[in-house]
């Protein structure tokens, strides 16, 4: 299959492409378990294979896909004409920024492949969570397991050849109650890297579970007492549970330089970010530094060598405060310097992925990480904090357009009062606009509080893409913030 | 084609019982094509040709499933799909509950809904569509960016308790186009929905942009001061607080798992403005209908709500068989979703801007990222985006920023609408996540509800 991939790349190259590549799926799995209230309501597993073909042809780009592998040549020819009409349309001819040729292979840290797991073993998991779980207060108990694997084959026409094997493992729990005025209250637990060296069947953690499992029951049932969330200003102290959706939300899609450049305008958005910023835009404050680091050792952001073929690279973005990078492929930074006529980047940042054969690569998250702080533990923060709320759990997110504003619902709060934890609140929500909200940054957690969680389904892209990422944060406190709106 | 995808159906059937198993399988066919512009060019033209095959097992009370990214060529995986969906049931644990396997009692096939020039649109005829849409709209600060995406998606059935299949086949079109300001980011959209390629008509699309920005481009852009705003509401955003509602408002599973606004309790009593009627109706091929559903049942008109009355909900073949209901008709991809109009005569966004107004109105045409805050009271939050304006009584009117509203889905749909327009569109609803499912929605072309909070205000585009 591989030389024949490579026959038709060099095909296309002598009918005038200036560039091709081609994606080769022999395999991408998939395995999900979704137990609710006892129920294995969902016990599914997935397989597909297939090619993706990308073609430049006079600075415009034409995609094509099939799982269908008996007509290479006419997989191809399709791209090439798809390339061929979109070069009727061009204003700024497509370039791409030099890389080098690799020869190379990656394997993410696996031990144990979960596809040679029985599917007893996993249900006796997902059963032994939901007894956990079902107690008093608890209406609906949701438990989950989802396991990825695949295997891809990227060969481009300016001589690399990439091998690739990724296993993906995600989990969580979910306790539901409804409170005394009948409103539904929700409190998860998700897998993310704990620590864990690899990323396996291992990760699944009994007893990590058992543990949380027991805290989210206690949480929801702390909430179905409480009174609701006050409205007005405080500092909120956002722990990992809901500082990596901050993150993710007001820096990561921010941040994307496709967006920047209005590639997404027709449907995710743009981002108040322009060309200009870079180097000069305080974004935060001093205490924020924010890196893409695709390096990390184990998470669904950490992928070896993208689709551009570019290998993974840990990317500076935010250095104490003020912007200097930006999550990048090979196009968009060409057209980015080009644009702003001066070196804003050099090279891809090695951020192009596609989220399976028949989808083109696009800008995505990687692990977009806010360095530890020196302000302490989570308890130093509390103890330093006067009029303050500590919120945790995505229960609902919404964000501006340009990423200019956000409004967040989260699971649970607890107000601070002169330094401590005093009660319990339910339905909290907090909102503002990006940058004055990063700017009230005043204290960042050490590396006791910093957790990588992994996010399993951030969309973006037309035809919507779903992308596997990572964020790795630290406890952060903002001032003056609005709350219970 | 068709007999070849069913004669496949029939001989993954057959094996099946030739192995004792007792499975349901499911076909899905597209061939999708998209051309996308971004900055005035065409930033993005594919085409993907998928066929998926779902087999699901039963084994009494316990299921499982196996999806496969195939072709019809391959029938060993196939049937490899089979085996291993039959495997993995044996592994399952039991449902507390009884889940059911239809038994077609007749062949059905759909193809009504196929119009095979919409399907094959060329690469030609949507970059016309594009020309035709934005021309002489485009400057060096003015860029065109969109999508048209254009498709056809086959379904098909068969299960080992009768020989009898399903067929459907559609044709779809979703163009949207949208014109942003290189510096000031402001941004404006028109939209069109297509299941014949007849329909198809960049004109229109042409018209509402040509007024969006001459306004834009004239006008002077204000940050409004919070408060309380009459708002009326263009085709996208009352389409999407409808999917809002089809998720927390009349479907019986959610209400069954708490995240429902609505309770049983509330059947039969009126919950809306008495200018609130929604049903769902298989009989509009605008919304790219299913006549029967996956469990053979033949679908008709159901109403949710008349005159503000709600009248039931839909229940899912399997959130009917865990909760004891009735099936509903409604375990299909996508509703038939009508929102019926009201009396206003405002057959375009031009007579809504020359329209006598006793208040100022603010018109927000779309509903960004719109998230549900609390199920239980309806309450969801977005942002406006896309052409807002605010059309003051005077006559006058200005460009707003954009602007959040958090409020209840029961609110909005409550006492406080002013009123609907006479003239409804199909709003097409599609979602490009997985696999290709064309969904449209008609609803009417403006909607008017008085004294609704924003609750932010953005101080630039």
């Amino acid at each position: 299959m591989l030389e024949q991939i490579k026959q038709q790349i060099d095909r296309l190259k002598a009918r005038g492409a200036t560039y091709a590549d081609a994606r080769y799926y022999p395999f991408e799995e998939s395995n999900q378990l979704f137990m609710q209230n006892g129920n294995l309501k969902n016990a599914s597993s997935s397989r597909e294979s297939g090619v993706g073909v990308r073609v430049l042809y006079k600075g415009a780009w034409g995609f094509a896909a099939s799982s269908d592998l008996s007509d290479l040549a006419g997989l191809f020819d399709r791209a090439f004409e798809n390339a061929k009409a979109a070069a009727e349309r061009v204003t700024f001819p497509i370039r791409l920024a030099e890389k080098d040729a690799i020869q190379a292979q990656f394997a993410s840290p696996c031990q144990v492949n979960p596809f040679e797991v029985p599917l007893s073993e996993k249900v006796a998991f997902l059963k032994a969570m939901d007894e956990r779980m079902n107690q008093p207060g608890v209406f609906l108990r949701n438990a989950y397991l989802t396991f990825m694997r695949k295997q891809i084959v990227f060969v481009d026409s300016e001589g690399s050849q990439i091998e690739k094997l990724i296993t993906e493992v995600f989990a969580g729990l979910e306790v539901d109650g409804m409170d005394s005025q009948g409103v539904m209250h929700e409190r998860k637990f998700r897998l993310g890297q704990m620590g864990k060296p690899t990323r396996g069947w291992e990760s699944i953690d009994l007893d990590l579970f058992a543990a949380n499992a027991e805290r989210i029951v206690r949480e929801l049932n702390e909430m179905l007492a409480a009174e609701d969330c006050p409205k007005e200003d405080r500092s909120v102290i956002l722990l990992p549970g809901i500082m990596y959706l901050q993150t993710h939300e007001t820096i990561g899609h921010a941040l994307e330089l496709d967006r920047i450049l209005g590639y997404e305008l027709a449907y995710a958005g743009g981002s108040f970010v322009t060309l200009d910023d870079f180097g000069k835009l305080r974004y935060g404050s001093e205490k924020l530094t924010v890196r893409a680091d695709a390096t990390l050792p184990n998470s669904p952001g950490s992928f070896g060598y993208d689709d551009d073929g570019v290998p993974a690279q840990n990317v500076l973005l935010i250095d104490k405060g003020i912007l200097v990078g930006a999550i990048t492929g090979r196009q968009m930074v060409e057209e980015a310097n080009a644009r702003a006529h001066k070196q804003i980047f050099n090279g891809s940042g090695g951020a192009n992925r596609a989220t399976a054969f028949y989808r083109v690569p696009i800008e995505r998250m990687t692990n977009i990480n806010i360095d530890p702080g020196t302000d302490g533990t989570l308890d130093d923060i509390i103890a330093n904090t006067e009029r303050g709320i500590v919120l945790d759990g995505d229960r609902s997110w919404s964000i501006g357009s340009n990423r200019e504003q956000f409004h967040f619902a989260t699971e649970i709060g607890w107000l601070v009062e002169d330094g401590r934890k005093t009660k319990v609140v339910k339905n909290a929500t907090y909102k503002g606009f990006t940058l004055p909200f990063w700017n009230s940054l005043s204290a960042v957690g050490d590396e006791s509080t910093w957790q990588l969680q992994f996010v399993e389904n951030c969309g973006k892209g037309q035809p919507n893409q779903i992308m596997q990422l990572g964020h790795g944060i630290p406890v952060c406190r903002f001032d003056n913030v609005r709350i219970g709106e | 084609m068709r007999e070849k995808i069913l004669q496949t159906l029939r001989d993954l059937r057959a094996y099946a019982l030739s192995k004792g198993y007792e499975v349901s399988i499911d076909y899905h066919e597209e061939d999708s094509a998209l051309m996308r512009f971004a900055n005035s060019a065409i930033s993005l033209n594919t085409s993907e040709h998928i066929i998926r095959l779902s087999v699901t097992a039963y084994a009494g009370r316990k299921r499982a499933g196996y999806d496969l990214i195939t072709d019809l060529a391959k029938m060993d995986e196939m049937k490899m799909a089979v085996d291993t969906a039959a495997e993995m049931v044996q592994h399952a644990q039991p449902l507390a509950y009884q889940p059911t396997l239809p038994v077609f009692t007749e062949d059905f096939a759909d193809e009504s809904n196929f119009d095979p020039a919409l399907a094959a649109l060329s690469s030609e005829e949507k970059l016309a569509y594009f020309n035709a849409a934005a021309q002489g709209l485009e400057s060096d600060e003015v860029k065109l960016s969109g999508i048209l995406s254009n498709g056809a998606t086959t379904l098909a059935q068969i299960n080992t308790r009768s020989e009898h299949t399903q067929f459907f086949r559609f044709s779809d079109a979703q163009a949207t186009v949208v014109l942003s300001h290189l510096k000031l980011k402001w941004e404006v959209q028109a939209e069109q929905s297509a299941h014949t390629r007849s329909v198809l008509d960049p004109q229109p699309v042409h018209r509402d942009l040509a007024l969006l920005l001459r306004l834009y481009q004239r006008e002077m852009p204000v940050s409004l001061p919070l408060g309380r705003y009459d708002i009326v509401f263009g085709q996208a955003a009352i389409a999407d607080l409808i999917s809002m509602m089809n998720w927390i408002g009349f479907n019986g599973g959610s209400m069954k798992r708490g995240f429902s606004m609505l309770g049983e309790d509330k059947v039969g009593q009126r919950v809306f403005s008495e200018k609130i009627t929604l049903t769902d109706n298989p009989a509009r091929p605008e919304t790219f209908p299913f006549r029967r559903d996956f469990m053979g049942i033949s679908r008709h008109r159901f109403p949710f709500f008349e005159a503000g009355v709600f009248k039931g909900f839909a229940w899912f073949q399997d959130d009917a068989d865990e909760f004891g209901a009735q099936p509903t008709g409604h375990t299909v991809m996508h509703k038939s979703l009508i929102l019926e109009g009201g009396e206003k005569d405002l057959p375009d966004l031009q007579a809504l801007v020359e329209m006598p107004r006793e208040n100022d109105l603010l018109y927000i045409p779309f509903l960004h990222y719109m998230n549900i805050v609390n199920p239980s009271k309806g309450l969801v939050t977005a942002s406006s985006r896309f052409g807002a304006l605010y059309l003051k009584k005077d006559g006058s009117l200005a460009i707003p920023y954009n602007v959040r509203l958090t409020e209840s889905l029961l609110d909005i749909f409550g006492e406080k609408v002013a009123w609907l327009s006479k003239q409804t569109a199909p709003y097409n609803t599609s979602m490009s996540y997985g696999a290709r499912n064309p969904t449209a929605m008609v609803v009417p072309l403006f909607m008017c509800v008085k004294d609704l909070e924003i609750s932010h205000s953005n101080t630039s585009y």
